[in-house]
């Protein structure tokens, strides 16, 4: 009987000392997570505009660890939250190369690409005065290379106005994309395509 | 003009699109915008982009470069 006693009152032990580290680890998985929380939220601004995908990318790690949490696996959620910090300090070191490397990027498109838009626009013009096309542009490609033209006009505004509004990456992916439809129009027209616009 | 007589090319300036002609034997104005743009008698706006160099349209020289706006 004295066994069974003593027997019980280790288990309970034992039992209280499992739920203490339990609730340890719980509030530790907490503290981490707001702390996490707080890096992710002051990266925001800046991050969000220079390397978005690489933002995101500790926004879903976040998510994640939350997730775990939530599900009760205090640990992993612990582990996760506690790395997510290192993770935001790396981002953090590498955003003025990625931003000087984005600037001068923009500049470039910027400089350049009104040129081309310039030269496909005197073409189209002329081209669309013409009674016969040449010999090398059907009407169907003529058709295509203006409306290319005109959503590459588009598609710039929206880029000016990316930048203007300090979204750096996604100014230089629009304008990326611009370079792409303005060479697409170039070759419809048969005309030649810059050297720098074909990287 | 046959396509051989037509020489193509970008200026040195690495973002133009703008298209040169060199002026071959045999060549006008007249024949060079019914290359490019398939009617000759647009033949002035080329005049016109290369007013720096050319006096009169009729007369062109062999090597020059023509900008084909």
């Amino acid at each position: 009987m004295r066994k069974i006693v003593l027997l019980s009152v280790l288990m309970v032990a034992i039992a209280g000392l499992i739920l203490t580290g339990c609730s340890k680890v719980k509030g530790q998985a907490e503290a981490a997570l707001k702390a996490a929380e707080k890096v992710i939220g002051e990266a925001k601004p800046e991050a969000e505009k220079i390397a978005p995908d690489q933002f995101k990318a500790l926004e879903a790690a976040l998510s994640g660890a939350k997730e775990k949490f939530g599900k009760g696996d205090y640990k992993a959620a612990l582990s996760d939250a506690q790395a997510i910090p290192g993770k935001v300090k790396e981002m953090l070191e590498s955003l003025k190369a990625k931003k000087d490397e984005l600037t001068k990027t923009w500049t470039d498109l910027d400089q350049g690409l009104p040129k081309m838009m310039d030269s496909i626009k005197s073409r189209v013009g002329i081209l669309s005065q013409s009674k016969k096309l040449p010999a090398n542009l059907t009407k169907e490609k003529f058709e295509e290379a203006k409306s290319g033209f005109e959503n590459a006009l588009k598609e710039w505004e929206t880029a000016k106005e990316s930048f203007k509004g300090g979204k750096l990456a996604e100014a230089v992916t629009k304008g990326n994309t611009v370079k792409e439809k303005a060479v697409q129009v170039l070759q419809l027209l048969g005309m030649p395509v810059p050297a720098a616009a074909k990287s | 003009m046959s396509e051989e007589d037509v020489k193509e090319k970008g200026e040195s300036d690495s973002w133009s699109a703008e298209q040169v002609h060199e002026v071959k034997k045999g060549d006008t104005l007249w024949k060079i915008a019914e290359h490019y743009y398939g009617d000759g008698s647009l033949y002035m706006k080329i005049f016109e982009a290369n007013r720096n160099i050319l006096k009169d349209p009729n007369l062109i020289k062999v090597g020059q470069k023509l900008k084909i706006p």
